[in-house]
């Protein structure tokens, strides 16, 4: 990984995260979503297990297949305590409780911060880039990651972008995974111009 | 008592006594190997059902074809006998199955890998909890050979 392909990767984490809070502040109709700069990382296979929280802690994890020009999957993780403010604030469900409407509420919110990215790489690259519909599961971190991974069969290593944000004066973390297949980074980096991925 | 906790790849042993523990498999495979005569415990956690040429430096029991094979030369090792060999896996669930509407989910393809290269060593399967579409946490007592999985929100259950 080169300084090129990491400052690609910085670049995309802005933009991406810039587009992701604007659409979710108009979800949450103007409370504001005050961001963190966030932070672009590769990180090896061996280590990705251990990235979101402990193993078994509950988290909330987004995922969907990309198919167009590039190919490939992104997912959006976040945990529990996470998910369930912004469920509060989505639906105004002061229950606590993982139901229905706060399911469809999160699917509908990963669905928003994927396609942020989504678009914002389509755009640096003039690539087609259509997501399907989003996935979603509320288990043991370490099912949630492994299931992604496995899903986009990455062995290698793997593109993490961590945002932050405030909302209600509680931070919430994000965790958007982008697995473009191997063939179709290399497109990516192509068109960038940013050399041998 | 010592607890393992075997990650996404590794192959664990313990012998006499103690805990073999993965937590959260999703659509990997817990795969527990037991000799109950020589008290010889091996847990592997499949990640995926065939190695491959862009990953050559993967651990063995990243895969099922190299997995199995590396699990049980480990039992060997430890002095278990191949023949006493018993076998209990859990996990290779799919977590997101409204993306898998047409084809076999990754964690079906494991399961169904790690029992065909099990099959092909001749070592039975004596306890099973697969496939569905929760996460489980695996724990593997080498003392007795009992494994028990657990669900989120659910008391565990042995197999």
């Amino acid at each position: 990984m080169n300084e090129a392909k990491l400052d690609f990767l910085k670049e995309l984490a802005n933009i991406g995260t810039g587009h992701a809070t604007t659409a979710l502040s108009q979800m949450l109709s103007g409370k504001l979503f005050q961001l963190v700069v966030p932070e672009a990382r590769l990180i090896p296979f061996n280590e990705a297990a251990n990235y979101v929280g402990g193993l078994e802690q509950v988290i909330v994890g987004i995922f969907i297949v990309i198919s167009g020009d590039v190919g490939g999957h992104m997912a959006f993780l976040l945990p529990y305590d996470s998910a369930m403010v912004l469920v509060r604030l989505l639906t105004g469900d002061e229950s606590g409780e993982m139901n229905e409407l706060a399911l469809s509420a999160l699917q509908e919110l990963g669905n928003i911060m994927i396609t942020s990215y989504l678009n914002a790489l389509a755009k640096m690259t003039q690539l087609l880039m259509a997501p399907s519909i989003p996935g979603i599961a509320v288990d043991m971190a370490g099912a949630v990651w492994e299931s992604v991974l496995a899903g986009a069969q990455v062995v290698n290593e793997v593109t993490v972008i961590r945002t932050e944000f405030f909302a209600d004066g509680k931070a919430i973390e994000g965790n958007i995974i982008f697995l473009p297949d191997q063939a179709d980074f290399e497109k990516i980096a192509r068109i960038l111009g940013l050399g041998e991925m | 008592m010592v607890e393992l906790f075997v990650n996404m790849g590794q192959i664990c042993s313990l012998k006499t006594e103690g805990i073999l523990t993965t937590v959260g498999l999703g659509s990997c495979v817990g795969v527990a190997l037991y000799d109950s005569a020589a008290k010889v415990g091996v847990m592997g956690h499949i990640f995926l059902p065939k190695s491959r040429d862009n990953d050559p430096d993967a651990l063995p029991g990243k895969y099922a074809d190299t997995g199995i094979p590396a699990m049980i030369d480990e039992a060997v090792r430890l002095g278990a006998q191949r023949s006493r060999l018993q076998a209990k896996l859990a996990g290779g669930a799919n977590l997101f199955p409204n993306l898998n509407v047409n084809s076999v989910s990754i964690g079906e393809q494991n399961v169904t890998a790690v029992k065909d290269h099990l099959s092909k060593h001749r070592i039975p399967i004596s306890g099973m909890d697969v496939e569905g579409s929760h996460g489980r946490k695996m724990r593997f007592f080498v003392q007795n050979g009992v494994v028990t999985v657990t669900a989120i929100g659910k008391e565990p259950i042995e197999i």
